[in-house]
């Protein structure tokens, strides 16, 4: 007896077997894609059984526009019983990168733990004003972290399975944010201080309203890219292994994710041209609000630690401005790898003073 | 040639902002010293400060983090839960802490090179047995997700668990998915109903957290912890070894809440009952039922013998339903047996086996 034939008899009596006793069968011969061993590709130098590895066959096609409603994992068959749950994303150009599934083992992989792998013994006693800036400064990054890990996982319900990769990314976001919550609220109460000043956080709202994803991931690239600049000056603002410790961690954190904003909206761009100027759009509302925020405490903040005390924190505002300008020019550089090259004509009056860029006469600027 | 433009485009310096140092005189709370512990610097140790006190009403609804001086103005990020006793535990922060200290991944913490070729019928099952767990998980991430801007900044430590939840939900997606594609099996019948779309669709958070963590993730984990009867190989074995250690977490997440909430609101005791009644009835209609989840259960818990499978699905029934009932009485909400309330189908799942 061939070895068909006596799998099909092993399937057929397991049937039988399964009914008799009330239970259904129909699971069992569905017709699956059967033979994809993706433990074969796992290699342990390289990461073992990483996600990408499962894209193989049927289990790999990523389609253009999902059409299931409900859960139903992406190459399974369809039971059409279950009932809709009410998912709003069923186009990949929305939500994809095809970075997702790396980005999210390597945030595996990278994961880290603010209890026990920050130096914290490593604090010391620093000048009163040197403090109450740290801690200001750690106010705000924790309530960004916050707002980031709310605003980031409200988008889960509404993303099918359809694009599994991009939802297991953005839990792991979710999860960092978490962590930037965390562990910048440590840091303020570790060393003698406390927490300083809510941000006045207008700005914020952008990715509290997002309609749509893209307009959520636009708003987010922003702010990371403003992040991400301070938190690489964290070597030069550290007061100790702790804090350096902390900055840096963060920082691979957030490239992580605008790793993924970047690449996200450059597929958008590319599969959704007509797009661009809804885009531009956000882009002028998250803007718009970032500027007529008009709360400089992170700003005074980083002067003072900069000037090691307030008396000299006039001076270090040019420091300060150097540093406001790098955010503003990460945050184009990330643009450019969007193919939004074009928002360096377009950015609005205020970040150009911020980044001294010139500011473009009226008939020099895009209609908008 | 350097134009007159351009050398005043060379000549612009960046704009400086405003500098006030008006936060340097704040009356927030000054001199805290948290220090690390035997776990390092956990949550645990940096609420052990006026920064630990509970608000019973959180009345800002911005990001604002508990006990930061309030700014002259700032906008509401939208609508959050104040009372405490809606979302609340007191061991949201030791959960989020242990969350974070156990976290694994699937994709090297799984043996998967212990996975040998099984018989087809029993690779079939297990493939289905992880196609309706990942979709199962699926939704079990969404949920969290969906609360997550409804829960206030002053009740940070259930915010914070709530995001280790998501977390750990995506991994489960993750590793049942990647089992079910790992050994020549592959997806196969969709696994939908059995509630998932109950819990998604609760606009309250205690109803939602019944629902999702004590009855079940709590059945979830009942059955992952008797994963030595399901498990062909070291890889099955540890793929649910780990998930029912974060299952335990949520658990106790939903079984602390309940507590919390009902030693303060005692009132909402029925109204977790009706919902109770409502998950129960779905968890066991027919017409709900997961296709499937049971055959395949069965069939793996008996390694193709049928009857035997049955037998060990009740006794699998059985700890879950007992379980579950431990639970809620530790949550304050004893005697749903004793009062004839718990649905006849889980009853007999306790009186006759």
């Amino acid at each position: 007896m061939s070895d068909a034939v006596e799998t099909k008899d092993v399937i057929a009596a397991a049937g039988e077997r399964l009914e008799a006793s009330g239970l259904p069968s129909d699971w069992l011969t569905v017709p699956v894609h059967w033979g994809v061993k993706a433990k074969e590709q796992a290699d342990p130098a390289a990461g073992g059984l990483r996600f990408s590895l499962l894209n193989v066959d049927v289990y790999g096609e990523v389609p253009e526009r999902w059409d299931n409603n409900t859960e139903i994992p992406r190459g399974a068959i369809p039971d059409t019983r279950t009932e809709q749950m009410g998912y709003s994303i069923f186009d990949k150009s929305e939500v994809w990168s095809d970075l997702c599934a790396d980005l999210y083992e390597d945030a595996i992989q990278q994961r880290w733990n603010s209890s026990t792998e920050i130096p914290w013994d490593e604090l010391k006693p620093l000048d009163g004003d040197v403090e109450r800036a740290i801690c200001q400064i750690a106010t705000l990054l924790s309530e960004y972290g916050w707002a980031k890990a709310q605003t980031t996982g409200r988008w889960l319900q509404e993303i099918s399975y359809g694009f599994i990769e991009v939802k297991l990314f953005l839990g792991a976001v979710v999860f960092d944010s978490a962590r930037l919550y965390e562990v910048w609220r440590k840091r303020a109460l570790a060393n003698g201080g406390g927490l300083g000043r809510g941000g006045r956080n207008w700005k914020l709202l952008p990715i509290v309203q997002s309609y749509t994803f893209s307009e959520f991931a636009v708003a987010s690239l922003m702010h990371d890219s403003m992040l991400l600049a301070l938190l690489r000056e964290g070597e030069g603002l550290s007061q100790n292994a702790a804090e350096r410790e902390i900055f840096s961690r963060c920082a691979q954190d957030i490239e992580r994710h605008l790793r993924y904003w970047v690449d996200h909206i450059r597929y958008l761009m590319l599969k959704e041209p007509l797009r661009r100027e809804e885009i531009h759009r956000y882009l002028n509302k998250a803007e718009w609000y970032l500027a007529q925020d008009q709360d400089d405490t992170l700003y005074s903040a980083l002067a003072v630690v900069m000037a090691e005390g307030r008396e000299q924190a006039e001076e270090a505002m040019v420091d300060v401005a150097a540093l406001r300008k790098a955010q503003v020019e990460l945050y184009l550089n990330h643009l450019d790898q969007c193919h939004l090259s074009d928002r360096r004509n377009r950015l609005s009056d205020p970040l150009r003073r911020w980044a001294a860029i010139p500011i473009p006469t009226p008939e020099e600027k895009i209609p908008v | 040639m350097v134009t007159e433009a351009k050398l005043s485009e060379l000549q612009l310096e960046p704009e400086a902002p405003d500098l006030d140092l008006s936060w340097l005189n704040l009356d927030t709370e000054w001199g805290v010293q948290a220090e690390p512990g035997r776990k390092g610097l956990t949550l645990q140790q940096i609420n052990d400060s006026v920064y630990g006190e509970i608000p019973a009403m959180a009345a800002d609804h911005t990001a604002r983090p508990r006990g930061a001086a309030a700014p002259a103005q700032s906008p509401r990020m939208g609508y959050v839960i104040g009372e405490a006793t809606e979302t609340f535990s007191d061991s949201a922060a030791l959960l989020y802490d242990e969350a974070v200290s156990r976290q694994w991944s699937s994709a090297t913490d799984i043996p998967w090179d212990t996975l040998d070729e099984l018989p087809e019928d029993i690779e079939r099952a297990m493939a289905q047995l992880c196609t309706s767990l990942t979709e199962v998980e699926f939704i079990a991430g969404d949920v969290p997700g969906k609360w997550l801007p409804r829960i206030a900044a002053d009740h940070y430590e259930s915010g914070l668990f709530l995001m280790s939840q998501v977390m750990d939900e995506a991994r489960h997606t993750d590793v049942f998915r990647k089992r079910a594609l790992a050994n020549g099996g592959g997806l196969l019948l969709q696994g939908g109903g059995g509630g998932l779309r109950q819990i998604l669709e609760a606009e309250d958070f205690t109803q939602m957290s019944s629902m999702l963590h004590i009855l079940g993730e709590g059945f979830v984990q009942s059955l992952f912890r008797l994963g030595e009867l399901i498990a062909h190989n070291e890889a099955e074995k540890r793929i649910f070894r780990l998930a029912a250690q974060d299952e335990s977490r949520h658990v106790a997440f939903g079984v602390t809440h309940l507590k919390y909430t009902l030693e303060n609101d005692p009132d909402k005791a029925e109204e977790v009952h009706w919902t109770l009644d409502m998950f129960e009835n779905t968890l066991v209609d027919p017409d709900q039922a997961n296709p499937g989840l049971a055959g395949a259960l069965v069939y793996l818990l008996g390694d193709g013998d049928v009857d035997e499978g049955w037998r060990l699905f009740w006794h699998v029934r059985r700890k879950q339903v007992l379980e579950y009932l431990h639970r809620l009485d530790v949550a304050g909400l004893g005697g749903r047996h004793e009062t004839g309330r718990l649905h006849p189908a889980l009853a007999g799942a306790i009186e006759d086996n």
